[in-house]
């Protein structure tokens, strides 16, 4: 009796522990999917690196509901500024996110009061000029507290046309004043205006790409159907930022999912790496477009500069955000949309603090924050100690990313990389094999095949001598004999 | 089966390496063919290309290995070089081409030795090759398919005792020829759907009936 008690108890305990870890796996509460994409281009599904934060809107804050709010820009002291669009006003909150600091709805130019009109975007320079592209009043503001210094608008030059409409919709600005404007239906590029507000130049055209085939059937049409057919024209930018350096990031929506940023170098130049998928366009996994909000190339609308070369997109058609680090590997995916806390329902703007990731939802008119986590922390921490140049810290890293995340192909590469630089091949191709480096993996390999063949040279070359002078000795002693048999043959007829 | 294997069958599928015109010449005339051992050509090239696409260096294999299935690649291998056969039966039929069925399978079959033989050694070598070296892997393989072209050319050229440029006309036809099977392929078994489907709903309206 006591027996069969116990061996039951037993069991009990047994089927109670193996249930725990399955517990542990469904208490996954994020509301969207993280994952990223590996060589293969195949979804591989990984531990969230964000999870949601807060939402905070104006109510809370008790400025009153923000209204359609388009912009957002983190200054130098982490303050976060917010075009409330609806509201025709700038929001300014204290890095905590949940003291306003200041609310800008009028402000004085030239001695008189003046006030936005739907402004969409923001930018704070170090010595806090706010620049506010201020779209309906068809110009560009640059605010010191509560005084227009300057204001761009109707630009003249050649290059416009008389007739131009400047309709400025994002701004930036990089340390040396130059400022940078997206303004609606300008396909030639981003505007460029130099500290005293005169326009410089276009900056960073895209080029449009028409295939053969296109090429072909627009030869064979005629007047009238070539006018009713669909323009080719270059896709217009839809977000910028600036990283310290100057170099300009600026966000595009690529109908071919292949390349949705760009990085700007001062000449206007496009220089950013495409990574090991050669594609920095969002999601790699994609269905034709169809009215399915959840088909078609990620939608970028946004690009903000995460600092050590990293960049984050947003996405509004799956209100994802992806994470690329400065040789334009994918890092993480998370974000969603939906009606849960930290989903969205029209993301707008991106920009990210030190942890955290904040966001801006027009329909819900609320900033959404997310916080890192420690997986995310790590590869964070990893990407900069590697973009520093750190290379041996940066293995530590990515060891503790991989007991997080087994499949994380960068985190292998890089520590694949480190072993290589210390000379440890077969260790170094172990894990380069797994990160799907094939050239470094090939450069380790040429290393060890050519250690294992100095230190064996010897007895190879001992054996491949001895086995050539073993076979001609052979030979030439069959050949001897058989020639011995012949004669003996031919001395035996002659005998006979 | 020393009809099919003898050792002079063996010498004249080789000999096709050295002299494609005077083996195949044999093999048409003097019957020194064999379908059975074409047919195994074909078994071991298709066996040695998924050995190839598994087994091949990390350096130069470029191949998803998600997406590696021998059996559909055998079946793929055999189905084309059948449709390869009976097209080009077909066409040569009209075109005053003296080779049989068996013969132009025969070719085909032989033809593949090359690469049948080329793969083995390359999959090989591309393990012990680093990313500079991996030119001498792609030079073997490319030298040996153009090598089976040649041989394919050679082959048909000689059993249906052609000029070359009526060889080259005919394979021209016979891949339009191959096109128009493939069609009629797809027409036949979307006709066969149709009727399985007319047929079922017949049985169920019974079935429901009665």
């Amino acid at each position: 009796m006591k027996l069969r008690q116990s061996i039951s108890i037993l069991i009990i305990v047994i089927v109670i522990a193996t249930m725990v870890p399955l517990f542990a796996l469904a208490d996954d509460s994020v509301p969207y999917d993280t994952y990223v994409y590996d060589y293969w281009e195949y979804i591989v599904f990984t531990p969230a690196p964000y999870v949601p934060g807060e939402t905070i809107s104006g109510i809370a804050l008790g400025i009153g509901a923000l209204n359609d709010p388009q912009g957002i820009y983190i200054a130098h002291d982490n303050a976060v500024y917010i075009t409330d669009t609806g509201n025709n006003r700038i929001v300014i909150l204290e890095p905590d996110l949940h003291t306003v600091r200041d609310v800008i709805t009028t402000f004085e130019n030239e001695g008189k009061t003046d006030s936005f009109d739907r402004p969409r975007g923001v930018a704070v320079t170090t010595d806090n000029i706010i620049y506010v592209a201020d779209t309906e009043n068809r110009r560009v503001v640059a605010l010191d507290g509560n005084e227009a210094i300057k204001t761009v608008s109707n630009p003249q030059s050649e290059m416009l046309g008389d007739d131009f409409d400047f309709v400025p919709l994002k701004v930036t600005v990089d340390f040396a004043g130059r400022v940078f404007v997206i303004a609606r239906n300008m396909f030639q590029g981003i505007m460029t205006f130099n500290s005293d507000g005169e326009f410089i130049g276009f900056y960073g055209t895209i080029n449009v790409n028409i295939t053969l085939w296109q090429r072909f059937w627009r030869a064979l049409s005629t007047q009238e159907q070539r006018a009713r057919q669909q323009l080719f024209i270059p896709t217009e930018f839809t977000g910028l930022d600036v990283d310290p350096a100057g170099f300009v990031y600026a966000s595009n929506i690529d109908r071919d999912g292949e390349q949705a940023v760009r990085r700007l170098n001062p000449n206007g130049e496009d220089v950013l790496r495409k990574g090991i998928n050669d594609n920095v366009g969002g999601d790699l996994l994609t269905w034709p477009a169809s009215p399915s909000p959840f088909s078609g190339p990620s939608n970028i609308i946004d690009v903000t500069y995460r600092g050590d070369g990293m960049y984050s997109l947003l996405d509004s058609r799956r209100g994802r955000i992806f994470t690329y680090d400065y040789e334009g590997n994918l890092l993480y995916i998370f974000g969603g949309m939906g009606q849960q806390a930290g989903t969205f329902r029209q993301p707008t703007a991106i920009a990210a603090q030190e942890n955290r990731v904040l966001a801006l939802d027009a329909i819900r008119n609320e900033i959404i924050t997310f916080e890192q986590t420690l997986y995310g922390e790590l590869i964070n921490k990893a990407v900069s100690l590697r973009y520093s140049g750190d290379e041996a810290k940066a293995v530590e890293t990515w060891r503790e990313v991989l007991k997080l995340n087994e499949n994380f192909e960068l985190a292998n590469a890089g520590i694949g990389k480190a072993y290589l630089t210390a000379g440890n091949n077969s260790t170094a191709m172990y894990y380069l094999r797994l990160g799907m480096d094939r050239e470094n993996y090939s450069i380790a390999f040429r290393r060890w095949r050519n250690d294992l063949l100095k230190d064996n040279i010897g007895w190879i070359l001992s054996v491949a001598v001895g086995g050539i002078f073993g076979y001609v000795i052979i030979r030439t002693v069959i050949r001897r004999r058989r020639k011995h048999i012949e004669i003996d043959d031919g001395g035996g007829a002659f005998d006979a | 089966m020393r009809k099919y294997f003898s050792r002079e069958k063996f010498g004249y599928m080789f000999g096709i390496l050295g002299k494609p015109i005077d083996s195949f010449y044999e093999i048409r005339y003097r019957d020194q063919g064999s379908v059975p051992l074409a047919v195994i050509c074909v078994f071991v090239l298709s066996a040695l290309f998924t050995v190839n696409r598994v087994f091949a260096g990390f350096v130069v294999n470029e191949i998803n290995p998600r997406t590696i299935d021998g059996i559909t690649e055998m079946g793929a291998f055999f189905l084309l070089l059948g449709l390869f056969c009976v097209g080009n039966w077909a066409v040569t039929c009209l075109m005053e081409g003296e080779g049989r069925m068996r013969d132009i399978v025969t070719v085909a079959g032989y033809a593949m030795l090359p690469i049948m033989l080329a793969l083995g050694p390359a999959t090989i070598l591309s393990n012990v090759i680093s990313f500079e070296e991996a030119a001498f892997y792609h030079i073997i393989i490319g030298v040996s398919i153009a090598w089976t072209g040649v041989l394919l050319l050679l082959g048909i050229m000689t059993v249906h005792n052609y000029t070359l440029l009526k060889t080259i006309i005919t394979l021209v036809l016979t891949f339009i020829t191959i096109l128009i099977l493939i069609f009629i392929g797809l027409l036949i078994m979307d006709l066969l759907n149709q009727i399985y489907g007319f047929l079922f709903s017949i049985y169920t309206e019974l079935v429901f009936r009665f």
